[in-house]
């Protein structure tokens, strides 16, 4: 609560915000998917119910998991089967999971759940109705899948600490919306309030997925886990290429997610003074956020050595938020981060703006993209040229005739239609690239501008390639946080970071890159379980066992 | 598959994709092959005939000459509310671009009077025209946009599946 409010600050410029170094550091906000649709789930007191139930005691067979949101019954429609150990692969590739699902529009009778059986563990090989939703499979963690089993059916509990450093028994490998092998369009449901935020249905669908996850692993080891124990268990995802591209073939909605996002923190450093307990949450949140990075670890030396520098960086810097000042609080404290590390950076926003919920949370409405890209031409290509110096003089400082700037190009395998990234140098089907390769576009549209003015629809009728770096060059002179800045398709690009900014969109946590191509993630760990929404339990945020 | 005829029930977003990559894949530039894949879905949403986007996409020039005029006709509406009168002789060529036209993400209005297409464009309003729940696309139409869809893949290597991608090949936790 605030009871004076400053003008509010500029919001970073996006020079700053969209490097692959900055987005590949943000951490999961309030105005993160999942969050939303929690809150959105909780507001509503909503009740999951699981009413079909039709599982072996080996844990396979079909269910279904209800719950009413906006006044619409929505159902996760279940199929778990037998999986060799030899057959579980997280790549796209994989043609066999342990689990599918879909997510259906109403309640579905028996012949939905038979139809869904037949065709949710084909996946991409099945055909799917406008009722299906989301379309999505998942895989075992078996680490921790049989401590559970097996502690269950001992009659006790599983580790607490083994659930807090694995943090799921599940673990997604895609999950598919808007219209993909048939199920239905996003514009079939975009009008629903419950389901109108960014990848709103999807995100229930992992939230089902999740109690889905625990239902099935009690049933199997013939126990009940304790509540707080079952909370602590999210669902996991294995992410890889075919993330990245979006953040590309997206840009306006990109531009809205971190347009919200900024917003967001300038509206929070524009806070003149809180009361004494917001202090008090301060101070709570900061101990919570240094529980969770000393639980947070990874395998993989490198980002294992990046934990334990924000976490040693933190223990510093949380004395800030233990005893913020009377004046200008939020502001103080951000000033004082930008003498710490991006990653801390990033960190501290995502704290100011879980403090801060009723005037950051109203911003998530914000991040959709209902209408696209209008057209909106320049008048002549001396426009053109002067929205390219004004907005992508970083593109046109790379040098692409040395190779480092170009080796790698993105492709769709034929291999399942699978994303990759190859060598242009060394592998073949350069020539099939998929276009984003953007500032060497906007650089190569930059040499071949005119020296006098003229329409641009005539450069265009000479050099109609250019059309794609036209276009990107309109969005990003209305949308300046559309673009990324940065070279995708130089040695040193990192996807990873493309999938950490998109993956803390939705919500995650617990990175765990496994290589600059691929991570795991935790979403929903610490949630509310389904039988517990409500707006009291909706302070899940970096969640530590004992939250 | 429809009962009673060829077609194939499709969603909207699945055919608007394919068909940009078909595009691609008989060779038009990125941009323009993504306006075709949109223009191509409200064409067949408002039951255009199929038979003008077989031939716009066995010449890919004429796609390329679509968007040009596309581009003429958005431009000259960014200087003039009034509408923009242009003359397509070809009755398949004509047919594409008043799909073209009310396919644009703003408010458009389309008239046709033998070969003049007369299109008043807000490039300040977005699209009021709805979407539908299915597309019905025949099962020709079908197979073509899959087969030139699939020249834009790149064909698979050991190179490509081990080190090209994310995760392993095997993923036991």
């Amino acid at each position: 609560m605030k009871d004076t409010t400053n003008p509010m600050p500029p919001l970073r410029p996006p020079h700053e915000v969209m490097r692959l170094a900055r987005m590949g550091a943000m951490m999961p906000t309030r105005l993160s998917f999942l969050r939303v649709l929690t809150r959105r789930l909780c507001a509503e007191r909503a009740v999951v119910r699981r009413t079909h139930w039709d599982m072996c005691a080996d844990g396979f067979g079909t269910s279904v998991h209800r719950v009413v949101l906006g006044g619409r019954d929505y159902a996760l429609i279940s199929v778990s089967k037998p999986l060799d150990d030899a057959s579980r692969s997280d790549r796209v590739i994989a043609t066999a999971w342990d689990a599918a699902f879909v997510l259906f529009d109403g309640v579905p009778t028996d012949a939905d759940i038979a139809r869904v059986a037949a065709q949710a563990p084909r996946q991409e090989a099945g055909r799917f109705e406008p009722r299906d939703l989301v379309l999505s499979r998942a895989n075992k963690s078996m680490r921790l899948w049989s401590e559970i089993v097996t502690a269950l059916r001992a009659g006790g509990q599983p580790s607490a600490s083994r659930i807090g450093e694995i943090g799921y028994v599940m673990r997604t490998t895609a999950v598919y919306g808007n219209g993909k092998f048939g199920i239905a369009d996003r514009h079939l449901i975009e009008d629903r309030p419950e389901l109108s935020g960014a990848f709103a249905a999807e995100m229930l669908a992992v939230y089902l997925i999740r109690q889905f996850s625990i239902d099935l692993v009690q049933h199997v080891g013939q126990g009940t886990l304790d509540r707080g124990l079952a909370r602590h268990i999210g669902v996991g995802n294995a992410t890889g290429l075919g993330m990245a591209p979006f953040l590309v073939t997206h840009p306006v909605l990109l531009n809205n997610w971190m347009v919200a996002r900024e917003t967001a923190l300038a509206r929070v450093l524009a806070v003149a003074n809180i009361f004494p307990e917001t202090r008090k949450r301060a101070a709570r949140l900061g101990d919570r956020v240094a529980g969770h990075l000393s639980d947070w670890h990874v395998p993989s030396t490198p980002d294992e050595a990046a934990l334990r520098a924000l976490e040693a960086e933190w223990g510093g810097f949380r004395l800030h938020f233990a005893d913020l000042s009377a004046r200008d609080p939020y502001a103080e404290v951000w000033a004082l981060a930008q003498a710490g590390s991006v990653a801390l950076q990033e960190l501290v926003l995502a704290l100011l703006l879980e403090l801060n919920g009723d005037i950051v949370d109203g911003l998530a409405d914000c991040m959709i993209d209902p209408f696209g890209h209008p057209p909106r031409p320049f008048s002549g290509t001396e426009a053109l040229r002067a929205a390219v110096i004004q907005d992508w003089a970083w593109a046109l400082e790379i040098d692409f005739d040395d190779s480092e700037a170009c080796r790698r190009f993105w492709y769709v395998s034929a291999d399942k239609l699978e994303p990759r990234l190859g060598d242009r140098f060394a592998e073949e089907g350069a020539e099939l690239e998929t276009p984003l390769d953007i500032a060497r576009r906007v650089k190569n549209l930059f040499g071949d501008l005119p020296k006098i003015d003229q329409p641009v629809s005539a450069f265009l009728r000479e050099f109609p390639d250019h059309k794609h770096a036209v276009d990107r060059v309109a969005i990003c002179a209305h949308h300046p946080y559309s673009e990324i800045r940065d070279n995708l398709i130089a040695t040193t690009c990192r996807p990873i970071d493309m999938l950490r900014c998109k993956l803390s969109f939705f919500g995650a946590t617990k990175f765990d890159p496994k290589s600059d191509l691929w991570t795991r993630i935790t979403l929903a760990q610490g949630a509310p379980l389904g039988d517990e929404l409500n707006e009291e339990r909706d302070d899940w945020w970096l969640p530590v066992m004992s939250a | 598959m429809v009962a009673g005829d060829e077609r194939m029930s499709r969603s909207w977003t699945e055919v608007q994709a394919l068909a940009t990559r078909a595009a691609a894949g008989a060779g038009v530039p990125s941009a323009q092959s993504l306006a075709f894949g949109a223009m191509l879905a409200r064409h067949l949403a408002d039951g255009g005939a199929e038979a003008p986007l077989q031939s716009a996409l066995d010449a890919p020039e004429r796609i390329v000459a679509l968007a040009q005029r596309v581009e003429e006709v958005i431009e000259a509406a960014s200087v003039s509310p009034r509408p923009i009168k242009t003359v397509e002789p070809d009755a398949a060529q004509r047919a594409l671009l008043v799909s073209w036209l009310v396919g644009l993400p703003c408010r458009t209005a389309v008239d046709v009077s033998g070969e003049t297409v007369l299109a008043a464009l807000d490039l300040s309003a977005p699209s009021t025209r709805a979407r539908t729940e299915r597309l019905l696309v025949s099962a020709d139409l079908d197979a073509d946009l899959g087969a030139l869809a699939a020249r834009t893949y790149v064909a698979d290597s050991e190179a490509s599946r081990t080190m090209g991608a994310g995760a392993n090949l095997m993923d036991t936790d």
